[in-house]
Order: C-alpha cells, then structure tokens, then sequence
C-alpha cells in the first residue's frame, strides 16, 4: 500500500553517502517499512477507537434517554414547559324556601410570588440593559428601572398591608410559589397588575383568582347551612356545605398553555381547555323567616332564663316532614367560623386566659397551649349541630308519643280515670310527680293536661313491655330519621340509648317501662323526637324529615327534587285526632299554658327532662315544649328546648330573674310566641271565641262628627257594645277617646250633643282579681282595662299583680288601666 | 501559452488528481444539515434577542459557502508545502495565543475569560486556539513523518550528563523533547485564558499523531497514565473541577449551579422519543436551552428529529471519521498520513465530546460541534481542515488497472 511512500526532504538527500548508496538504500527502504507499517496499524487502532469504538456509548446514551427513560424526560419536560392554571368553577348558591339567597360564591384573588422568577426577571434586565462591563445602559431602548426586591417588597406591603421585611422574606426565598395573600378583593388585585404592568415583574407576581363564600345572614342556621374551609380549598366543612359538596363544588377546570424558558407564553403553540363545570345551586326547605323567628326566641330565652348549655328550635312541617326552621345555640357567624362571638362561650374563654394568666407556673407556651384547647373546644361547640347529635331524655314531651301507642292499642280511653296521690312505687322505687303535686282524681285528658307521671305509668303498664317498644320501633327511636345532614348516627339501633328489646321486656325491666312511660331513661335526638310527634299529629304518618328542597343547576333546571318520603303509619287517623284534642288541652289549660295564644288553636306538651348529672345531684335540667298548630290542620311542628338553666341558688328551683325552671314555665312561654309568629307569617288567620274575644285589644275609633249609624256599625263592627247619651243625630264627644286601646266587647260611649263629663273617677284595687272581675269593676267605675304579662290565658289561676295607676288615684272617665297578670303555678 | 500537462513534475500530477468523493460528499451533507439545525435552534434564541428569526442562520449560511470555498481551494494546494508552512503556521498560532493575553486585543466578557481575538475590520472574532489546533497538527505531522530518518545522536558517555543525555537518546525521550516543549507552551499560554477544553481539543489529536507516528508503546502507556493520573489530581483536588464531577453525576442536586443546562438538554432529548417532535418543534428551545444554537444544538435535532434523526447524524460522522482514516491509511506518504490522523482524531474527539456532554455522558467541557454548532470562524477553519484532508486524498494513487 506504501509502495510509492517516500519521505523525501532535501535534509535526507544530503544524508546520502555515494559509498554507502547500495548499502544505505536498503537499510531505508527496511526502516520505511517498518515504520509504514507502524503507521498502519496505529492508524487501523485510531480508527477503530474514533470511527466505531466512540460511537457505541454515545448511541447507547442516546437509546437510553430518548427511549428507555423517554416517558420520564417528556414529562418532566412537559411539566417545565406548561402552564397548568386551575378555572375555578364557581360554587353553587343555596337559597332558603322563598328564594333567598342564604350562601353565595365571589371571585377573590391569591397574590402569589415567585421568588425563582423573579430572579430570572432580573437577570433578563441584566442581560438586556448591562453590558459585558456590568455598565447599565439607561440610554437603551425601553429602559425602565431595574425590579430591586427592596422597591417591590414596599410597594406589595403598601397594597396587602403587610410588612415589607415579610414580602423581602418571600422575594429571596428559593421557590416557585409563595402566597404573598390570601383572598384578596377585586379592588387590592387590581393594585397588583398595575404594579405588575408597571415594574415589568410577569410571572414571578401574579394573582390566582379564586372563590369566597358569603353568607349573606351571618349567623342565620349556621350549623345546618355549614361553611366551606378557604384553607381546604373552599371545600365544605360542616353542615349542607359538606354534605352536598359534590353538588355544589362543580368540576374545577383546567388551562394548559405552553411557556417559554424565560417564563412567558409561547405564541401559536398549543392550548388545551377543560371547562370548569359551576356547582349546582342548593335550595333548602328551611324558611329564612320562620328561622329568623326560632333564632329570635332562642336567643331571647337563653338570655332570660340563664341557659347554660344552649338550646334548639327545629320547626317542622309536619305533613311534608321538611325542616322550616333548626337553630342550635350557641352560635357563630359563617363569615368568620373560627371567632367565638357567643357570650357564655366567650365568658368562658375569657376565664380560661384569666386563670391561666393568675396561675403563675404556666409558661407562655402553656398559657397559650392552654387557651387554644379551650378555643378549639369552643368552636367545636358552636358548630356543632346539638339537636341531631346530641341525645337527650325527652322527660314528659314524650308523653304525647306513650299517649298515642296507648290510644291505638285501645288500653285507655278518654273517658278512662286515674288517681294520682302524687307518687308510686314501681319495684320498691319511689316515682314522683312534678313538684310532688297529687293530682287527684282525673281523666286522660285531664291526665295529661296536667303532665302526670304516676298516670303514664299506668298507661305504660297497661300497653306493656313488648307493645311499648314496638311503639319505640315504629315512631322510629331504635333507628336514625335518615336526614340529609350531617351527624346523625348511621348506627341501627343507636347503641347504649335505648335498652335491648330483651331487658325492656324482662322482669328486670319493669322500671325501665315505667321511667320510659314519662320520657325519662331512653336517649333520643331531637329530630326522632319532632319526627315521632309529627306522626302523632299529622294523622299517623312517620315521615322521613329533610333539608334539601331541590337541586338546580346554573341555568335553573331542577336536577333532582326531595318527595315527601312516608316511612310508614304508625297510628291510625282517628287516633292522631283525639291525640289532637288531648294535646290542644295541655295548651288551653294544662301544663302548656303559657303557649296560649288566643286566635289559634295551639297544642302541644311540655317537658322538664331529668338528666344525668341531676339525678347525680347537679343542677342541669332541659326545659323543652314540643307543639303543633292549628290543632285541627297541623301547619307546623315546634320542639324548643334550653339546656340548663341556671337556678339562682344551688338545687334551685327560680332562676335569678324569678323564672321557675320547668318546661311550662320556660319554653310554653317562647313556644306561644313562636308559633304565633309562624301562623301569621304562614298567614293563618287567627279565630278568637266569644270567651277570647272579651280579652283581645281593639283600637277605638275617633268618631267624633260622623252620624251615629255611621258610628254604630263602626263601633259593632270591632266588637264594642255602645251607649248613647242625648238625642243627636251626630256624635260630639266620645269615652273612651279615639286611638284608645281597650278589650272587644267593653262598652263605648258616645255623646249625642250632650256635654262629656268631665268629673274625675277613683281607681279601684284590682289585686287578685280575675280579668273578669276585674274588668267587671273597671266598667263599674268607668274605666277599661288592657291585659298584659306573662300568660295570655285567662283562667282562674291569673289574677292581677299589678296596676297601671295604683289604686285610689282619680283620674278621667274612660282611662284604660293596664294590668299584669300573673299565673304562679309551677308547671312541668 | 499556458505550459503544457507534461512539463508538471510528478508532485504537480499528483496534486490535480480527484478528491475523495465520499469523503467530500460526507462534509457536503453535514455542512448542509449543520446549516438547517442552526436554523432550527437559533430562531427562538435570535427573536428573543430582538433580532431577526433568520440571523443566525443567514450568517451561518454564508460562512458555510465561503467555508466551502475555502474548502475547495485548501484541496487545490499540495499539501508538501505545509511541511515547510507548518513551522510559521505553530508560530504565528503561539503569537495569537500570546496576543489574546493582552488587554485590548481579546474580546470583554463578564466572566473575564479571554479566549476570543478581537474582530478588526474584515477579520471577524475568532480564537487562537483554532489556529493552535492546526499548527501543532502541522508541525507534529510534518515532524514525526521523518523520525525513522533522522540519525541517532551521540553523546560523550564519560561525562555524566552525556550518560543522561545517552540513556535519554536510547530510551527515544530525547526526540520527544521538541513537542512536550511545544505542548508546554502551548497549555502554559491557554491555561491563562483559562481553556480547558482546547487544550484537550489540541492534546488529543497531537497525541494520536505521536501514537500514529510510532513512538514506542512504553511511553504511550506512560503518556495515558500521565494524564489520567493528572486528571484525578485535578478531579480531586480541585473544587471547580470536582464540582463539576457531582454536577454530572446527579444533575438534578445542582439545578442553578451548572445543572441546569445538563437537565434542560436530557429534557430536549428526552422528549424526542423515537421520531421526534418534527422540524422546527423543539420547545426547549424556547428559553429554555443555554446556547441552544451552540453546544446544545444537538439536543435540539435529537429533540426534533428523535433517536432516528441523531442516529443519521452520529452515522454521517462515524462514516466522515472512518472514511477519513481510510484517506490518512492510503495517503501517498507519512506526512499525509499523520496529517490526515491528526484533522481526523481532531474532528471526531469534538464530536466525542459534545455529544457525550449533550447527554450527560461526560462533565460538562464546553465543546461545540462541528458543522452544526454556530459559529462562522469555527466552521470555516473546520472546512478548511476537511480541505487539507482532501488534498491528501488527491495524491493518493490510483489503483493499477486490471
């Protein structure tokens, strides 16, 4: 292959001896081989090591990224190429019955930094404004002032109030997400793009828009509507928030852009949309009105009677079992569900940071250690839904469900008697009445009027073990209401609240039977116990009770609507009627008294549970009325009760404003007040009976210069009877007055030309009196009387307590005497 | 009258013979895809820079044709004068590394790195060390080819450094002197750039001439177990180079500190897959690839053009680099040879390199790659080697017909 190789160089010619030529010749031309040889192989090895022997790791190496780990670079890469930005889909609304908007979602907007990019937007202005020297080019095209962290960390502080050392602490971080706020307002996000526009910061500053629940009723049915947790992703936490949380949330949607290395959007490149699909809107059966109402008197019961532990409404309508109205106490505002703002919860907290702060072995850590547990437990407290979670013995609201197994069966009548001495003894136990009152002799009706134990327990005897509990079945006490909320135990039956079918109906369980007769010894919920007594009222029908109404979706098309659900009939018709009448007794006359409200026919049952700790010796009794109306057509279920009140002295019976603690006294009270609302609201109008009708307060009209038939009708019309005094034909002068307020049925005077006179009358004493007799002996002297105070029904037992204008005093002809009446019976 | 074809001397006749078509039509299509990838990789970078979508690429463009120019004249000259060239080619190459040195002369970088002359009027920017690279491939060739000729020195045994100087002679370390001196200067100057990867751009193929040449094996060994005992040392002990171990060992732990290049690059490669994304694709370059145009442009093909598309390159390389050593095995003479094994090695070591740092294969040394990596003067100078090598390829003889 060298055949022709020569190295020839003039040095090599010289080299040349003319002796030596033959010699020489050869001794070269070996050495050229040798070294040609040389050449070749060595060549052969370079080759093989740089034409092949290089190349095979580099083609493993390329194998081995673009195939073997392809999928795990790709996705890396996509991760780092791609802008991922969450839609948020907007929240669905839940409005109440009516329509009002009860929950609704806003855009809000989370200020994010990213601290990398900021440094790669600083190092882009390097690069365009700096040359090789580091000399910063102001003259260059588009100069602008480099972003320092120090002239962005004031200006963020300025617009989220914050501290600039906190937003320089996050501008230096070495990260890609810092959230410099949370949830700002539209007006503060419109702050940051124009700081952003203005310092040139794209992508390492820029706001995340995302939702805030409103409630536009603060604290209206906090614990059913619930609240979504900004801090979980607006999911909801509590109440219908969480329970219909799929409904409402929606499908949060995505964008998917491509960027470039330096942050910004690659042009004309790919971008995938998935729609966010917005959440459903909620519309409950609660009514925001007959809410606002059970609130009303919630709140002002715990404040009257000294309520320890809180207390509920839940009203029900008792056909449809849908949920009106369900208010728990204490309570909180949904806008800001961390801060305790009840006042027996914040008295408490106050105390726990007091004693912690007087207790001078506590560290700081402990002190504080110490109050938050206690806040914790507060706010658990408060957003606990009590009156489905909690249980509690029914004491003698119960009765009404006893009552009613007792009249399907037949094992009473309302012509049955009982006789009370005003306790029993059931298996050498001593069981008494309320306040150890001996009824006497009395009917059932009369029986239960008057809440008597020693009476139920006969009744309970009479249905026996096994026919009482399957009543205990039936009105649905051994399993849960099935409601849509949250909390209720799935558990069938409950464990460790209502004794086993076995040791009820053993020999062992006689006292059981009898404790269970007058609602004492059995653990039930609220919501079992206003869905027992809705079927007792409502014609026998066990309904399954709900919160949702109806979903619809955005564009107001019902997805899916609650029916009514019957689970089944426990009683008859004609039972749940006489139970009915029975019940109206309580109200008009009985132990439910305070609820009467004259117009509509209330009833109804009271209760004065025993509880754990009392039977230990503490003061804690639940004070409960359960009620219904109008008796003939049930429009509304009420269940109020209030958790401990607080009697003034230990083992008290009065608290300190003079309340004695007993259902009758106590919840009948709100009860009638509540339920009086309710019926307005529902617009049922009020009937009042000739008896009431002598007690309800009319305005008298001005009718001084009209004709006297015009003035007669006017007068007849309201009620009033009418005297005349002359011989006119007009009316000159009236008593009482025009604009006076004083009772149907009192007699009006109207002179006809003749002069009023003008002499002045003597108060009577009416201390004692009856309304009858006292406005028997104010008409006597020409006066009118008004009624006023705790009861308005008007029986034997609410006399006068006080007057208006003392008695002696003289005063005009035709003034109206107010008069408090009070009924001091205690009532359970 | 033009002179006749008869009165050319044999060197003369030798000289016009037909360049190597293979290799030729090797270097054509590289220089052609090379120009095609700049485009692709550059565009993102160049609108970036506010500057046209097509800078880069025209201005590439233009220096592949006057390379090709170039190319076709270095093939015109016979390569025998380089023997006498090669000694004023090392030397003007060490002036310009001395030059590069002195302020004014090198170009300003924020780094303080001096690797770049100065473009005056028509010259534009270039480095020394390109120069270096073939005035040591010059004068080592022009040198070894004529060991095996020159006389054995003799020294005075009885002195005692005439008995050194005779061992040195026997053992052949004397004739080793003139090069180590030469590479010794040579690092000397560039350590004070500081250039790493061009001294071994300048080692490597100045070592496979040596090797080629035939200097005994022993000292080949010694040589190899020179530098990677030197390589440990410095892998060891120092922290700048030792960072850059861990750096290419788990990329991914050092994400700002050199890392990130190395990650950005498997991400572009990576998502090549098999077929690639398709021309003009890649998103990594999009910002995202340091000198995507440059040392990186390979990411950037194999991201468009997947494993087939980097496979078709690597082949028209190793096919370039074999067909090259088949030049330097048929070359008309030793100095030919080891001329043709030092453009060669040259070449391929670059390839070697860049790739292997492209894919994490080796640390990071910043090693463009040739034809397709931007850069006018680098691949005009690269051309011009290719020129020599075809020039070569004119002389060697026809094969005896039948």
């Amino acid at each position: 292959m060298f055949s022709y190789a020569l190295c020839v160089t003039k040095g090599e010619k010289h080299l040349r001896d003319r002796r030596h030529q033959g010699e020489q010749r050869e001794h070269t031309k070996a050495v050229d081989r040798k070294a040609n040889r040389t050449i070749l192989y060595r060549t052969v090895i370079l080759l093989v090591l740089f034409g092949v022997a290089t190349f095979l790791p580099l083609c493993y190496k390329l194998w081995e990224i673009q195939i073997r780990d392809h999928d795990f670079y790709q996705q890396r890469a996509i991760t780092q190429q791609t802008r991922d930005n969450a839609v948020s889909a907007s929240r669905g609304k839940i409005t109440d019955v009516t329509g009002k908007v009860l929950a609704t979602s806003g855009t809000v907007y989370d200020v994010i930094i990213s601290p990398n990019d900021f440094k790669m937007v600083q190092e882009n202005w390097d690069k365009k404004f700096r040359d090789d020297d580091g000399n910063i080019l102001t003259s260059a095209k588009g100069y602008y002032a480099r972003p320092e962290v120090v002239t962005v960390a004031n200006a963020l502080a300025e617009i989220l109030g914050s501290t600039p050392e906190k937003m320089q602490k996050l501008l230096e971080k070495n990260s890609k997400y810092e959230v410099a706020a949370s949830r700002v307002e539209r007006e503060v996000a419109e702050q940051i793009w124009q700081l952003i526009s203005d310092m040139r910061l794209s992508n390492s500053l820029y706001t995340n828009p995302t939702t805030k629940r409103y409630y536009a009723y603060g604290s209206l049915a906090a614990q059913v509507i619930g609240w979504v947790n900004p801090n979980l992703e607006n999911t909801g936490a509590y109440g219908m928030e969480a329970l219909y949380e799929s409904e409402l949330a929606g499908q949060t949607g995505r964008v998917v852009t491509a960027k470039k290395g330096d942050g910004t959007e690659m042009k004309y490149s790919f971008q995938d949309y998935y729609d966010a699909t917005d959440g459903n809107d909620l519309t409950l059966t609660l009514d925001a009105t007959i809410q606002f109402y059970c609130e009303r008197v919630l709140e002002k019961g715990v404040e009257m009677f000294d309520v320890q532990n809180g207390g509920f409404v839940i009203a029900m309508d008792p056909k449809t079992g849908s949920i009106l109205a369900w208010a728990n106490s204490p309570t909180y505002d949904l806008n800001s569900p961390w801060t305790v703002s009840d006042p027996v919860l914040s008295e408490y907290l106050e105390s726990v940071k007091a004693a912690a702060g007087e207790d001078g072995t506590l560290t700081e850590e402990e002190k504080k250690k110490a109050y938050n547990t206690a806040l914790g437990n507060m706010q658990n407290r408060q957003w606990r839904n009590k009156a489905i979670s909690d249980s509690y013995e029914p004491g003698s609201t119960f009765k009404s469900i006893v009552l009613a197994a007792a009249l399907e069966e037949g094992v009473v009548s309302e012509s049955t008697t009982f006789f009370c001495p005003g306790s029993t003894i059931v298996a050498d136990k001593r069981i008494s009445c309320f306040g150890n009152t001996a009824h006497g002799s009395q009917t059932l009706a009369k029986a239960v009027a008057n809440s008597c134990n020693v009476s139920f327990i006969a009744i309970g005897q009479a249905l026996g073990a096994e026919k009482f509990y399957d009543y205990l079945e039936d009105f649905g006490f051994l399993e849960a209401t099935n409601i849509d909320m949250q909390g209720e135990s799935k558990l069938n039956p409950v464990p460790n609240l209502i004794w086993p079918r076995s040791l009820f109906t053993s020999a062992n369980g006689i006292t059981n039977l009898a404790t269970a007769s007058f609602g004492q010894g059995l653990q039930i919920t609220p919501i079992q116990l206003i869905t027992a007594f809705s079927a007792v009222v409502n014609g026998g029908h066990l309904m399954q009770p709900y919160v949702m109404s109806s979903i619809t979706d955005g564009a107001g098309s019902v997805i899916s609507q609650t029916q009514p659900t019957e689970v089944r009939q426990v009683i008859s018709e004609e039972t749940s009627a006489r139970c009915r009448a029975i019940l109206e007794g309580v109200v008009d006359g009985g132990s439910g008294k305070r609820a009467y409200v004259p117009g509509y026919q209330i009833g109804g049952k009271t209760g004065t549970s025993e509880t754990l700790e009392s039977r230990r010796g503490e003061d804690r009794a639940i004070v409960s009325f359960i009620g219904f109306a109008p008796v003939d057509d049930p429009q509304v279920v009420v269940l109020l009760a209030f958790d401990k009140p607080q009697p003034a002295t230990p083992k008290g019976r009065l608290t300190e404003k003079g309340y004695y603690i007993s259902g009758g006294n106590m919840a009948a009270v709100l009860a009638g007040e509540l339920i009086e609302d309710i019926l307005e609201y529902k617009g049922v109008e009020k009937v009042y009976t000739e008896e009431q009708r002598a007690f309800i307060d009319i305005t008298v009209p001005n009718l001084v210069g009209q004709g006297l038939d015009v003035a007669k009708s006017a007068l007849a019309d309201s009620g009033f009877t009418v005297r005349t005094v002359g011989e006119g034909d007009t009316v000159t002068a009236q008593i009482p007055v025009g604009g006076a307020v004083i009772p149907s049925k009192s007699q009006v005077v109207l002179y006809l030309g003749e002069e009023k006179p003008t002499d002045q009358v003597t108060v009577p004493s009416l201390w004692g009196k009856t309304a009858a007799e006292a406005q028997a002996v104010l008409a006597q002297a020409g006066l009118y009387l008004r009624v006023g105070g705790t009861s308005r029904y008007m029986s034997a037992n609410a006399t006068v307590a006080s007057q208006s204008i003392t008695a002696g005093t003289k005063v005009e002809r035709g003034t109206v005497i107010e008069c408090l009446f009070s009924d001091n019976t205690m009532l359970d | 009258m033009p002179t006749l074809k008869r009165d050319l001397t044999m060197e003369q006749q030798l000289a016009r013979g037909p360049m190597d078509l293979p290799f030729l039509m090797l270097v054509l299509m590289l220089t052609v895809i090379g120009v095609i990838a700049v485009f692709s990789a550059s565009y993102a970078t160049a609108i970036d820079e506010g500057r046209s979508a097509t800078y880069y690429f025209i201005r590439q463009a233009i220096f592949a044709g006057m390379g090709v120019a170039v190319m076709y004249f270095a093939s015109k000259i016979n390569y025998q004068n380089y023997r006498w060239m090669s000694v004023f080619v090392l030397g003007f190459a060490l002036l310009l590394l001395v030059l590069v040195l002195v302020p004014g002369f090198h170009t300003v970088r924020s780094d303080g790195v001096r690797r770049w002359l100065r473009g005056i009027g028509p010259i534009p920017s270039f480095q020394p060390s390109e120069v270096a690279k073939l005035g040591v491939i010059l004068y080592f060739a022009a040198r070894m080819c004529k060991r095996d000729t020159e006389k054995k020195r003799r020294f005075d045994v009885r002195h005692p450094l005439g008995k050194i100087l005779q061992a040195a002679e026997n053992l052949g370390l004397l004739e080793m002197v003139p090069y180590g001196a030469i590479l010794v200067v040579i690092f000397v100057l560039m350590y004070f750039e500081p250039h790493m990867s061009g001294m071994i751009l300048i080692m490597v193929p100045a070592a496979a001439i040596l090797f080629a040449g035939g200097i005994p094996m022993w000292m080949v060994g010694a040589g190899g177990a020179l530098v990677l005992g030197a390589l440990f040392i410095m892998l060891n002990g120092h922290s700048y180079q030792a960072t850059r171990i861990l750096v290419w060992q788990d990329p991914w732990a050092y994400p700002r500190d050199g890392g990130y290049q190395i990650i950005q690059s498997l991400y572009a490669i990576g998502s090549g897959g098999l077929f690639g994304l398709g021309f003009g694709q890649s998103r990594q370059k999009q910002l995202f690839l340091p000198e995507a145009e440059n040392d990186f442009i390979f990411s950037v093909w194999c991201e468009e053009m997947g494993l087939v598309g980097g496979i078709l390159v690597l082949i028209l390389f190793a096919l370039l680099i074999l067909r090259g050593y088949w030049i330097a095995l048929h070359a008309r003479d030793r100095f030919g040879s080891l001329l043709v094994v030092g453009i060669i090695t040259l070449m391929a070591v670059q390839v070697f390199l860049n790739i292997s740092v492209v894919t994490n294969l080796l640390p990071t040394t910043g090693v463009s790659l040739p034809f397709f990596s931007y850069g006018g003067t680098a691949l005009m100078i690269q051309l011009m080697e290719m020129g020599i090598v075809l020039g070569v390829s004119r002389q060697i003889p026809a094969p005896k017909q039948g």
